[in-house]
């Protein structure tokens, strides 16, 4: 021990505002989940492996069962190449509730609900740091592009890379919804379930909508993740559905409303 | 400032027909190294998660640091440091890193953050672990780590929540010597609730509650003292009429094995009131009894089912007064 050092020695605190409180909040949050990411090895090596099997499957796999062009000009796996993008977002995405069901099993959830820090900003650190991790293994997937047949340029990139980003912050933050509602890590693998494989493969990813009965078409114009997928489409140049317009507020609604869900829902469990 | 630092007006919280809380009144000034005692379910936690603001009171007010919890959480929050009875440390961030989010979070500018991390580690002597992974500290190293970590925002009151369960001897003896030397600088308070007596003694100032009610409170020895346990052992010149004599003054005595036994809350009082009358006192001793036995005798047990804090009302009381002195 080091008796010599003497407590109460330091200035008094001048502490910051409530908003540069919570903006400093939600920035040390993000940077939290990052260097915890970072550190595991093994969500290191998952984050880089599930984008190659998705690309590896769907592109090579998928492509000899579904014969000819898929959509317009483009073959199936040029086709699939934002399908997969989409699927990395959501599984890894919705992966990140599970750190919040981890937070509170282990005590740490307790330090931030007691911080002098808004719901709300827990709500969105939770939210950006979850989304972060989400397009890092994005765009790991996304590197696939020369592998699968697909070239863009810098611009349309830069397209993709908002478009991930807009999909990736509004599945964290449902994912943070449905997590701040779970009490066990089984409970919330099973309701991720239910969520991905649904919006999934009615999102017009993996197989395009035209050949759909009229109710799941129907489905598909509802889901948000068709709309994301279609705005990554359109970022760089592919055939697409709806406009870029219509798409990016589809995509930016659904990612505000799911900050309110999760706001709600946040609120709801720990009071 | 004259506000206490901490203030609950008929404090009370009740999960559906339970009360866990009943009508708590406590003034804590600043400055003081305070203890709650209670058994098990007695309402510690409860009373501890309304000060924290992590839980709304059923009725009545509490105010921290002078803010009001209910309406004041954010200022109540950032004036308050916490220790949890579970460790809430990112054991996957260095000790270091876990301060600076903490800082971070509660408010500290940007370039206080590592001055005041620093400070801090090398106060609870943790310097030199700094930079290493909480993973890899005893249970002893994140307890002093977590404490550290509840003084980098400059908290009025700091709140801890049996601090040394599970600590070896050294390690609760770290701690204590850092609570007292928190609460000696610059007019801070000290919330502890602990189970240990022995650590109950060190504070200034005791409460002890159970079924969710105040039963006393002052300091170890004032409520010894009222709790009436003391016990004065004479042998006389002539042990009976002292015992008639005592009776007169409106003591209880009875002949022991040691010599005759009088009780009473105040032994040296009654000593010498009967010296006063002229006895014959050949020997005398006062025995007295310790918080411990004041705590048993106030709380009815000494034993309650962790698991099973609601039904310890239902319970039959069990009195059990020891009379285990010590010798003074």
């Amino acid at each position: 021990m080091s008796p010599v050092v003497r407590e109460g020695a330091s200035r008094p605190l001048r502490p910051l505002s409530p908003l540069a409180t919570d903006l400093a909040a939600i920035v040390a949050l993000t940077r939290r989940d990052l260097l915890r990411f970072l550190r595991d090895r093994s969500q290191l090596a998952g984050a880089i492996g599930r984008p190659l099997i998705w690309m590896l499957l769907f592109g090579s796999g998928l492509r000899r069962a579904v014969a000819g062009p898929a959509a317009g000009s483009l073959d199936y796996r040029q086709f699939v190449y934002c399908g997969a993008i989409a699927m990395t977002i959501l599984f890894a995405g919705m992966f990140q509730g599970i750190t919040i069901v981890w937070d509170r099993e282990f005590g740490m959830l307790r330090e931030v609900l007691v911080a002098p820090i808004s719901r709300l900003a827990i709500v969105l650190g939770k939210t950006c740091a979850g989304s972060s991790v989400t397009l890092l293994q994005a765009l790991v997937a996304a590197a696939f592009a020369p592998f699968v047949g697909v070239h863009f340029g810098i611009w349309d990139g830069l397209l993709l890379l908002g478009s991930m980003t807009l999909m990736s912050l509004g599945i964290t933050a449902l994912a943070v919804a449905v997590g701040s509602r779970m009490q066990t890590f089984e409970g919330f693998g099973v309701i991720s379930n239910f969520v991905i494989l649904p919006l999934y493969f009615l999102s017009g990813g993996v197989f395009p909508p035209e050949g759909m009965p009229e109710w799941m078409r129907a489905a598909v114009r509802l889901n948000p993740v068709t709309y994301a997928v279609d705005l990554m489409r359109a970022s760089i140049g592919q055939p697409h559905a709806f406009g870029a317009g219509v798409d990016v507020a589809m995509v930016s609604g659904f990612a505000v409303a799911m900050c309110l869900l999760a706001l709600l829902s946040f609120r709801r469990a720990s009071h | 400032m004259s506000e206490p630092a901490i203030r609950t007006v008929g404090l009370s919280k009740s999960f559906g027909d339970f009360h866990a809380l009943r009508e708590l009144n406590l003034e804590i000034p600043r400055g003081t190294l305070f203890a709650l005692l209670g058994p098990n379910g007695a309402g510690k936690s409860t009373t501890i998660k309304i000060l924290t603001t992590l839980l709304a009171p059923s009725s009545g007010s509490a105010h921290v640091a002078g803010h009001d919890v209910s309406n004041a959480a954010r200022e109540v929050r950032r004036k308050t440091g916490i220790v949890f009875q579970d460790s809430s440390l990112d054991d996957r961030l260095t000790a270091r890193e876990n301060l600076l989010l903490h800082v971070t979070i509660f408010g500290v500018p940007a370039k206080e953050r590592a001055p005041r991390v620093r400070d801090k580690l090398a106060w609870m002597g943790l310097e030199s672990v700094a930079d290493e992974s909480v993973r890899t500290f005893s249970g002893g190293m994140r307890r002093r780590l977590e404490i550290a970590r509840a003084l980098t925002h400059e908290p009025e009151v700091v709140i801890l929540d049996e601090p040394t369960v599970g600590l070896d001897p050294q390690t609760r003896r770290v701690v204590w010597e850092h609570l007292a030397q928190v609460t000696a600088a610059r007019d801070r308070t000290v919330f502890v609730t602990t189970h240990y007596m022995d650590e109950a003694e060190r504070c200034d100032d005791i409460a002890i509650i159970d079924h969710g009610k105040l039963l006393t409170r002052g300091s170890a020895r004032e409520i010894v003292g009222e709790a009436g346990l003391g016990r004065l052992i004479v042998r006389t010149a002539d042990d009976e009429r002292t015992a008639r004599e005592a009776e007169v003054l409106g003591y209880r005595a009875s002949p022991g094995p040691d010599g005759l036994q009088i009780q009473g809350a105040k032994p040296e009082e009654m000593l010498a009131r009967l010296a006063e009358r002229g006895l014959g006192l050949r020997e005398a001793r006062v025995l007295r009894p310790s918080l411990e036995d004041a705590f048993v005798a106030l709380t009815g047990r000494d034993i309650r089912d962790e698991t099973d804090a609601g039904a310890g009302r239902h319970a039959a009381m069990r009195t059990r007064l020891r009379a285990r002195g010590r010798t003074a």
